[in-house]
């Protein structure tokens, strides 16, 4: 007999632990939408808007969470900011999904010239760290929040073929797929009805482990002048622009960056959920 | 071994021609003129004599081919040529702001190391206990934080409120301090959770039982049989994760206005100075090559059944 | 007597697994533990060496050599372990730290127990492995470039090093196919005819307990139902559970059931 288990993580504990994080993600997200219909339907501020005479204001109720140093309205940018965020983020995502998973799937299915052509550019890619490339890229392609993006998805597409490719190899070793071979189904119906379905889970996992990352990728970028440029309400771009009021307005340095860390462990509970549901194990970690 | 090495290189090596075609295109396509970018920086007004000559010395008019060759040419002899911005050769630029990235850096990891072993090891030897709920909470927000946020936080904090710690520029030991607590807290919530699961995998193993059933000691089961065999796990992320680590570093420099290379390929960047981007990449590649070298002699060291099998391979 | 465990119980998280158990090993003597799986018996004999897992508490008396044992610090207990008192477990593979050589192992394990000369624990080490029918050759190897068998015979010579009083054998052959098990125990029984140390045995395999035990006792759910000879509860067992653990053991030859040839009829 084996010395008794100190503790073990149960389904029990694991689905304990999900439905605290769908509450809090539930309350998250009724804040947000209270906060965002009483700010476009009721305010009704415009973003870019500046207006010098009402700058660095405090909290009031025409300003909730008070003006930047341009007298714009903090609480919609804010918001304004969270679409721009996630929706580049989610852009950047998707775009790398829609061209690496027929890539991995072709590749792993097909074998062949496809296959090793794939296998050389990924391993090129691979040799260099993909931050760096997004960093170097969005520098050649000129800074710009398209460009960001562009340069993610140029980057992270290669992961996402490659797990495709792997998971797809393993696959098609299977009964299922050999029997649909042998049966004389089309290969574009065993990679879009068979294949495609299976390797769904596993890249979602990885898309939604990567989405924090890529959130924090684009808002540092942006932080540093890389991405998006004034007066776009990005939140790293909202905290460079007041960074020069910090000393006397600090809550206009703790704003985006709560929307920011919130955000992101949002995604990062996501991931973590569809880890657990999927049953989706370490190989998935980057 | 040397198979191995290699291979590595010519990936690097075959990745970074690509890179640097890439970026050759961009230079000669790309929207803007560079010649103007490079007049520009005079604040003079220019004429259109002037962009002319210019275009001519810099060898723009010639056919695009004849370009590529002598672009060739200085690559393989390592010459990057000026930068547009400030007229310096920009190896020498690049060479004399690596000291101080190379600080930066090392600082960071120093930092990373004195936060992740304790607290990756008392959580993995305590685990269920405070301190290991404590670090598990600490490394969830912590993989959520940004690094510039938490730099503009500890600026605030301990060089404005409540110190007087440097936070500009590159001035002695103190000007270290806050890059690198900053930078070394941003990376090291993920090798805490690391070092811990790996240890809790290790202390499991039937070898530190049989070490236990001999009367060693609490201690040298731990430092000598343990954590040895959690480092492999750690490492591999360590290597893998290199270019966030350099991301980093360049997030960092520019917060603090830290003249190291990631501040200058920042400011190359928004100039449009490609000889210096250029030459930051070439940087860069050396330096994963390097980092990847060291990743794999270490496993080799670590595990000394990958070193046999190889000797035997090679048989 | 070497050992005499006095109602001892094991009990963490609100159960108790192990309850009220006596039990004696003599001076020399190949004394078995027999229970299946879940009975408490592994527990039993982690308790002795102060081995329990963390959330577990013994109570009651482990008396080694005349002392309790649990009331000896952990550090006295770590100069006891592996020199007056030392284990072997099922796992032969896990004997070993894997990136460190077998020689590394003596010699850490020696210098450990106050062993300050590098020669003589070179030279024991050496000793060591060469009395249980290995090259010393091997000490410079590491443990993945050993045989299976290799494995168990060093792990067995650094089990024995130190010339344990107790050796006690966790589930010791339990991995093994019947003629690996039976090499593993002619082993220990020679090494225990010219040591005199005495062995606990642990097992759920009575073909083992029936050639090579003096005495044994039967452990049910945390309980000793029954001790005694080998002949006596093997041929007479008195209680139902170890009537059902003896018949439902296969056994091939025509004599009796503790190995005693039947006598002519």
């Amino acid at each position: 007999m084996k010395s008794i288990p100190l503790r073990v993580r149960t389904r029990a504990a694991k689905s304990k632990k999900h439905s605290v994080q769908a509450i809090v993600a539930a309350l998250f997200a009724l804040l947000v939408i209270a906060a965002s219909a009483y700010t476009f339907l009721v305010l009704k501020h415009d973003p870019t808007l500046t207006d010098l005479r009402g700058r660095l204001l405090g909290a009031s109720t025409l300003h909730p969470l008070g003006t930047d140093h341009l007298g714009r309205d903090v609480l919609t940018r804010l918001l304004l900011g969270g679409g721009q965020t996630l929706g580049y983020s989610l852009l950047a995502l998707g775009a790398a999904l829609v061209i690496g998973i027929p890539f991995g799937i072709v590749a792993g299915y097909k074998r062949g010239w496809v296959d090793k052509l794939f296998m050389r550019i990924a391993d090129g890619f691979l040799a260099f760290p993909d931050t760096i490339v997004a960093i170097v890229l969005s520098g050649l392609l000129g800074a710009g929040i398209g460009n960001l993006v562009l340069a993610i998805v140029i980057v992270k597409w290669v992961s996402y073929a490659r797990l495709v490719r792997s998971t797809v190899l393993s696959e098609s070793q299977k009964d299922y797929i050999r029997i649909a071979r042998t049966n004389g189904l089309s290969d574009a119906r065993i990679m879009t009805k068979h294949l495609l379905p299976h390797i769904a889970g596993h890249v979602l996992v990885l898309a939604s482990l990567d989405l924090g990352k890529i959130i924090l990728l684009i808002s540092s970028l942006s932080y540093i002048g890389l991405g998006a440029q004034p007066p776009t309400p990005e939140w790293g771009a909202m905290l460079n622009d007041s960074r020069p009021y910090f000393q006397s307005r600090p809550e206009l340095m703790v704003y985006p960056g709560l929307a920011i860390v919130s955000v992101v462990l949002l995604a990062n509970m996501l991931g973590d959920y569809l880890r657990d549901r999927f049953d989706v194990k370490k190989e998935v970690q980057p | 071994m040397f198979r191995i090495l290699l291979r590595k290189f010519l990936e690097v090596f075959i990745f970074l021609l690509f890179i640097m075609f890439v970026s050759f295109l961009f230079i000669r396509l790309a929207p803007g003129d560079p010649v103007l970018t490079i007049l520009n920086v005079d604040e003079l007004s220019v004429s259109q004599e002037q962009v002319e000559a210019m275009r001519e010395e810099m060898g723009f008019n010639d056919p695009l081919l004849v370009q590529f060759g002598n672009w060739l040419l200085d690559f393989v002899r390592l010459d990057f040529g000026s930068s547009y911005s400030t007229g310096q050769p920009v190896m020498q630029t690049l060479m004399s702001a690596l000291p101080a990235t190379a600080e930066l850096t090392l600082g960071a990891l120093l930092v990373m190391l004195l936060i992740a072993v304790p607290l990756g090891s008392l959580s993995a030897v305590y685990r269920g206990s405070w301190i290991d709920t404590l670090s598990r909470m600490l490394s969830i927000v912590g993989a959520a934080v940004p690094s510039f946020w938490l730099g503009l936080i500890l600026i605030d904090l301990f060089g404005v409120r409540f110190g007087n710690l440097p936070t500009m520029g590159r001035d002695g030991f103190a000007s270290l301090i806050l890059p690198c607590v900053t930078l070394g807290l941003a990376i090291s919530s993920v090798y805490v959770r690391l070092l811990r699961s790996s240890l809790l995998d290790s202390l499991s193993q039937e070898f530190v039982r049989s070490a236990r059933a001999r009367g060693l000691s609490e201690g040298r089961i731990f430092w000598l049989h343990a954590l040895r065999h959690s480092l492999p796990p750690v490492i591999t992320v360590f290597g893998v994760s290199l270019g966030s680590l350099i991301g980093g570093v360049v997030v960092i420099e520019v917060l603090f206005a830290y003249p190291g290379i990631g501040k200058l390929v920042v400011d190359a960047i928004r100039q449009r100075d490609y000889p210096l981007i250029q030459g930051y990449i070439l940087i860069m590649a050396v330096v994963v090559f390097v980092v990847n070298t060291a990743v794999d002699l270490s496993y080799r060291y670590l595990n000394p059944e990958m070193k046999l099998k190889e000797k035997e391979a090679h048989r | 007597m070497i050992l005499s465990i006095e109602e001892l119980s094991i009990a963490g998280q609100g159960r108790t697994i192990v309850d009220n158990v006596s039990l004696a090993v003599r001076e020399g003597e190949f004394m078995a533990l027999v229970g299946q799986s879940g009975s408490g018996k592994s527990l039993l004999s982690q308790s002795i060496g102060q081995l329990l897992p963390p959330n577990l508490h013994a109570s009651g008396r482990i008396l080694f050599e005349g002392s309790n044992l649990l009331e000896r610090t952990s550090k006295e207990m770590r100069a006891l372990r592996g020199s007056r008192i030392s284990y072997i477990f099922q796992d032969y593979q896990g004997a070993f730290t894997p990136f460190r050589s077998i020689g590394g192992h003596f010699d850490e394990y020696q210098k450990v127990h106050g062993e300050k000369s590098s020669a003589v624990r070179k030279t024991k080490a050496a000793a060591a492995l060469e009395s249980v029918g290995l090259d010393a050759a091997l000490l410079r190897r590491y443990p993945f470039q050993l045989s299976g068998g290799q494995l168990q015979r060093a792990a067995i010579a650094t089990s024995l090093l130190l010339s344990p009083r107790l050796l006690i054998a966790d589930e010791a052959t339990t991995a093994l196919d019947s003629v690996s098990g039976h090499r593993v125990l002619e082993l220990l029984v020679a090494k225990q005819k010219e040591t005199g140390c005495a062995i606990l045995f642990i097992t759920h395999d009575w073909r083992h307990v029936r050639r090579y035990a003096n005495r044994l006792s039967v452990m049910k759910e945390g309980r000793i139902v029954e001790s005694g000879g080998k002949h006596r509860i093997l041929d007479h067992p008195q209680h139902e559970y170890t009537r059902n653990l003896i018949d439902a053991a296969p056994v091939l030859s025509r004599s009796l059931k503790s190995g005693l040839e039947e006598e002519s009829r």
